[in-house]
Order: C-alpha cells, then sequence, then structure tokens
C-alpha cells in the first residue's frame, strides 16, 4: 500500500526531497567537523603554531583529550594533566593547589599557568624555556615534580594498550606509537583551548551595552595604569619583568634560560583571561586576591637590581580605583569556554 | 573530421611528452658519496670506558688523565660543493613521521657513524659543509621522530626545549663531581658530563648584553682530491675528529668544568669545534 501510494508522488517532489535530505546531511556534518576547526577571533594576532604541520582532526583531538586526562602519562599512574589544568579555572590550578602537586604528593616549584590561548604564544612556562608548543608536555610528563615518569615508558605503556593503539592509528594511520605522535595529538586538544567569549570581547567587537558604566571605567583604568605591560588581546607584551615581589631569588626565573644576571626574578607578563578564575596569582603563588595583587603593585613593590624601571614608584591606585579595575577584570571570564564540552573527560 | 584532426595532434603531444621524460631520467645520471667519521683522542682511537671507572687512558696538554664513557653529536645540512659549480644539498625533513638529513653519529653505535648520502648529482665534488648541532629551523618545527625523538634516545633539553648537538661523558682523575644517587640513576664520583646546546640566534638589542648562545657550529672542510661521482663509483671521505683538540682548544680543566649543561658553558667547547673536525682522506 505504502509503496504504491509512492510511486503516485511526481518524480521531482522525490528528486528535491532527496536533495534536502543530502543537504541537511552535510551541513551536520560541517557543523559537526566545525567543532574540531581552528578559529582566530577576528580580534586576536595570528597564531604562532604552524597548523599545516599538525592539522587539527577529530580523531587527533579526541585523542589528545584522552591523553590529557589520562594519568598513565605519570610515574605510578597516579597524576595526568587535568590533575593540575582544569577546566572550571581555564585550565589553571586548582586554587587549593598554590603549587602543583605530582606523585607521590611532591610539591612543584611554580603555580600551574592556566591553558587559553595557546595557539598565539611565542613561548611557554614563566620562564619562556620552551618555544614550541608540542614540547610543553615533556617538561610535566619527566619533571620529578610532576610525573616523574620518561617519555620512552609513556610510549611503551601507550603501545601496550590495544585501545591506544586503534585511536593512533585512527588518527595518524600508523601502526606504532611514538612520542612525536602523541605530543602532536596534545597539542591538537590544547590548540582549540581558545577563550575570547567574554563581555569584554562584546564590548570591543562593536556592543557597547556589554559593559556597565563601571566596567568600563575599570577597562580605561587598566589601560592607563596596567596596560603597558598586560597589552594587546591577549593582556601581555610577551616580555619577562621583575615586578618587584621579592629581593631574593631562590627561582631565578627568565635568567635560567638567558643565562644572564640581567633577567634574576624575570617571569613572564601573564596573559589576564579568565583571571578572576585562575587565583592565586604569580609564579610562586603568593596573592590569593585580585585585591592583593593590586594592593602589592599600589605599595609593596620590593627593590631589586632587576626590577622593572616602570614599577620603580610602583602604581598608585586608590581603593576606588582598585575596585574598578577589579570590576573590570572579571569581565574577562569566559563562561562559554569554561562549560565548553568539547574539552570536558565525557565518552 | 576535425575531432580526428584533434585527437591526432592530442596523441603526439602526448607521445612526445613522455618520450621527453624518459630523456631527462636518462641524463641525470646520479652516485652515492659516503662520509666516514673516526673518532681519536689525540693519536689514539678512542676507545669507551665504564662509566665511572678510574682506568684513564688519555691525557690533556695540561696533563688531565681521563677517560670516555660516552661520545657523540648530530650531523645536519649536509653540502657537497665541485669546483666546477656542482652542488648537492641532503634533503631535510622534520616531521612526526619522518625525518630526513640528520645524523646522530655515536661512538658506541658503530653503524652511526657511516653517512651515505644517494642522489648525489654525477660530477666532481671537492668540498663538504655540515653543522654540528640542530638548528633553529628544525627545532621549530615541533615534536620530531626519527634520531630526533627523545623516546628514541634524541639527546633533548626540556627545560630550554632544544637537542644536545655534542657530548662527551667520562670520568677524569681531577673531576670535581661527587658521588650523587637519585631514584634509579647515579652519577658517579669524578666522572663529567659536556653537553653542548643552544640554539637561539637572536641579535642583541642596543645597550643589551648577549643573552642567547647559538652553539649549532658550520664545519667546512675541503678534500685532498677531488672525488667523482658516478653510479658505477662508491666514493667516500675520511673524516677524523679529534676530541683532545676540543678539550685543549677550550683549555678544559676537569675541576671546574665537569658539568656542562647550558648553552653558555658549552659556549668555549663549541668554538673550537671548526678544528676539531678534519678530512683524513678520501677514497675514489
Amino acid at each position: 500500500m505504502n509503496a504504491m501510494h509512492a510511486t503516485r508522488l511526481p518524480i521531482w517532489w522525490v528528486c528535491c526531497l532527496l536533495l534536502l535530505m543530502v543537504a541537511c546531511e552535510e551541513a551536520d556534518e560541517e557543523a559537526k567537523s566545525n567543532n574540531y576547526k581552528f578559529v582566530k577571533p577576528r580580534h586576536f594576532p595570528a597564531p604562532t603554531y604552524n597548523f599545516d604541520k599538525n592539522p587539527i582532526t577529530k580523531e587527533g583531538f579526541e585523542l589528545g583529550k584522552k591523553l590529557f586526562f589520562d594519568p598513565l602519562l605519570s610515574k605510578d599512574n597516579s597524576v595526568s594533566c587535568n590533575s593540575c589544568h582544569i577546566q572550571s579555572t581555564a585550565f589553571a590550578d586548582a586554587q587549593q593547589h598554590p603549587l602543583s602537586i605530582g606523585v607521590d604528593n611532591r610539591v612543584g616549584l611554580r603555580n600551574a599557568p592556566p591553558l587559553t590561548n595557546l595557539a598565539f604564544m611565542p613561548e611557554f612556562f614563566w620562564d619562556g624555556g620552551v618555544t614550541h608548543l608540542d614540547f610543553v608536555p615533556i617538561n610535566a610528563i619527566e619533571s620529578p615534580f610532576e610525573m616523574d615518569e620518561k617519555l620512552a615508558s609513556v610510549v611503551e605503556k601507550l603501545n601496550a594498550n590495544d585501545e591506544y593503539r586503534q585511536l593512533f592509528q585512527m588518527a595518524f594511520s600508523v601502526d606504532e606509537i611514538t612520542s612525536p605522535l602523541m605530543l602532536k595529538a596534545l597539542s591538537q586538544f590544547m590548540l582549540l583551548m581558545v577563550s575570547a567569549n567574554t563581555p569584554y570581547d562584546d564590548y570591543i567587537l562593536g556592543d557597547v551595552e556589554a559593559l556597565s558604566k563601571e566596567e568600563v571605567e575599570g577597562l580605561s583604568l587598566f589601560r592607563q595604569k596596567c596596560g603597558d605591560c598586560h597589552s594587546g588581546e591577549l593582556f601581555t607584551d610577551f616580555t619577562y619583568r621583575n615586578n618587584g615581589l621579592n629581593t631574593d631569588f631562590k627561582d631565578q626565573g627568565r635568567a635560567l634560560i638567558t643565562e644572564s644576571e640581567n633577567d634574576v626574578g624575570k617571569f613572564r607578563v601573564p596573559g589576564l583571561r579568565n583571571i578572576a578564575r585562575t587565583a592565586p596569582y604569580m609564579h610562586n603563588a603568593m596573592f590569593t586576591s585580585l585585591e592583593q595583587v593590586l594592593d602589592h603593585y599600589d605599595n609593596s613593590i620590593q627593590h631589586s637590581p632587576t626590577l622593572d624601571p616602570t614599577l620603580e614608584k610602583g602604581i598608585s591606585l586608590t581603593e576606588n580605583e582598585k575596585s574598578k579595575i577589579i570590576t573590570f577584570l572579571n569581565t574577562l571570564t569566559d563562561h562559554d569556554f569554561r562549560s565548553d564540552r568539547r574539552f570536558m573527560n565525557q565518552q | 573530421m576535425k575531432l580526428y584532426n584533434l585527437l591526432t595532434a592530442l596523441i603526439i603531444v602526448l607521445a612526445y611528452t613522455s618520450c621527453d621524460s624518459d630523456d631527462q631520467s636518462e641524463t641525470e645520471a646520479v652516485g652515492t658519496l659516503q662520509l666516514k667519521f673516526d673518532h681519536f683522542v689525540g693519536t689514539q682511537k678512542m676507545e669507551l670506558s665504564e662509566p665511572g671507572s678510574i682506568e684513564f687512558q688519555y691525557e690533556t696538554a695540561d696533563g688531565e688523565a681521563f677517560n670516555i664513557s660516552k661520545f657523540g653529536y648530530y650531523v645536519s645540512e649536509i653540502i657537497l660543493e665541485g669546483p666546477t659549480g656542482e652542488y648537492y644539498e641532503d634533503e631535510q625533513l622534520v616531521s612526526a613521521l619522518e625525518v630526513k638529513g640528520f645524523y646522530h653519529v655515536l661512538q658506541d653505535e658503530p653503524s652511526s657513524r657511516f653517512i651515505t648520502l644517494s642522489d648525489v648529482p654525477a660530477g666532481r665534488y671537492n668540498r663538504v659543509t655540515f653543522k654540528i648541532g640542530v638548528s633553529e629551523s628544525a627545532v621549530q618545527e615541533g615534536a620530531a621522530g626519527g634520531v630526533l625523538d627523545p623516546a628514541e634516545g634524541a639527546w633533548f633539553w626540556n627545560w630550554n626545549a632544544g637537542y644536545i648537538g655534542f657530548a662527551i661523558e667520562g670520568t677524569a682523575q681531577n673531576s670535581g663531581q661527587e658521588l650523587v644517587e637519585g631514584d634509579g640513576w647515579t652519577i658517579p664520583e669524578k666522572s663529567f658530563a659536556l653537553h653542548i646546546g643552544g640554539w637561539k640566534d637572536i641579535e642583541v638589542a642596543e645597550g643589551e648584553n648577549q643573552k642567547f648562545v647559538n652553539n649549532v657550529k658550520t664545519i667546512a672542510l675541503q678534500f685532498d682530491s677531488d672525488l667523482r661521482v658516478e653510479s658505477a663509483l662508491d666514493p667516500n671521505v675520511h673524516i677524523v675528529v679529534d676530541l683532545l683538540k676540543m678539550l685543549d682548544g677550550a683549555n678544559i680543566n676537569f675541576a671546574n668544568s665537569y658539568s656542562i649543561h647550558a648553552p653558555k658553558a658549552g659556549q668555549p667547547l663549541a668554538e673550537v669545534l671548526p678544528e676539531v673536525f678534519i678530512v683524513d682522506h678520501t677514497h675514489q
């Protein structure tokens, strides 16, 4: 009966229907695959990562995600990347871990930074010792304070795991897992961690209603008082500076890399996106609130030979100005990013 | 009729092009050339000792007794040149799946001391240049496989990401190194480890001190006579690496210089690298 009925439909109508179905399917496919496409926010600088050498695919990204959440990367299978980089804090560490906690509860040396907008960074870590995103995870894996594992052992463990062998086959068409492919997969996962969807961004892109009057005043004050170092849409000029936290530098910072005494006690000017969610602050996690940070710049700068010249006299701020700046800094929180399902450990 | 003419023309053109490409491959004659690296300490052939061994076969010009337990380096960016414009550049490829043109020469891996260059255009050659170390262009390609994979024995600095271009380890009578025991590893007493790395080539800003040290060095060697490359020939260049020239050239004193693991400390050793490699002889 149904078949009979179908034969009565005009042929052009069936054709149209078929075309429509195909088109819809294509649009769905497109939308799905777009989730894995790197999109540069139009107000952001050009990315530093060379995507031609490591094109992001669904399989590569999903593999990178699995690795990111897998404690197999650590010596005793107890610590994953996610242990110190949590999505709700823009992939910075949890507030109760001022310094990262590795295997055997070993305490790290510095505060784990957020992992946002890594595709745009010229250098990585507080001291800038790594110049390519692919090489970043090796430090966490092999640091005795973090995962305390050998890269070769990780590769061995992955090769002994049938599921991983299958996933690497799907992502990179290989029968054998190697460290560069593992690192490329982790890069693919991290490269899509673009955070650019905040009230501030709406405002900058033309929606004048996106920020309140007080937030706009805060933005203006921020640019005037903090904008020399925290410049551009990533809120960093990518330089290394001594911002007067102390006078005795157990952690030499940038000087570890440049081997120059002029750089002792200098650390990377951090970007400030999601800053309200990434406490505690500074490489040594010495401040627990933004109020403390601004108080420091206002009246607690410690003088030492490498202190940044712009901070000789500190940054004079009234309580009212501090409050407005903090109000503005809160507009840099990207709630969509913090709840983006692509980055969640769901199967 | 018109269509027939067109088809005929097409067939002629196709036939002609295919003949042309055949001709080309015949005229492009190629051959191989082999570089062989032999390691010496002064006049003695290098022999490796067990790490921590206190039997010292060698001595510096200053009379410091030492032995070697590990020795090697990266060779990359090899170029051959001839007296009448012959030119061959070894292909460089850095990717996760494949690495070409980078050679990790190791004293304890005899096969690594032979580098065979293939598809060298036939002709006469009298000069080879190569780099010791892995330069910026390769480091900035990111994670790489093969001899550049740290999980497969590549020499890599994690903290100051880049490759160690040249390394010497051993024990010396005067070494200031004390015994260090870690979790599953030890640094033997009186041992030394000299690791030369550092690739950042950044111009010094006005009013600033030189901050970065590029220890990737170019070695240029002239052959003792022209070498002919042809498909039927098997020419090779025998290169001698004299470690003593390096230690003496940089005035290494093991009492102080027993642990070099950063670019600046390795600079004096890197500076003398061009004198450490010499062409001993060539075989036609």
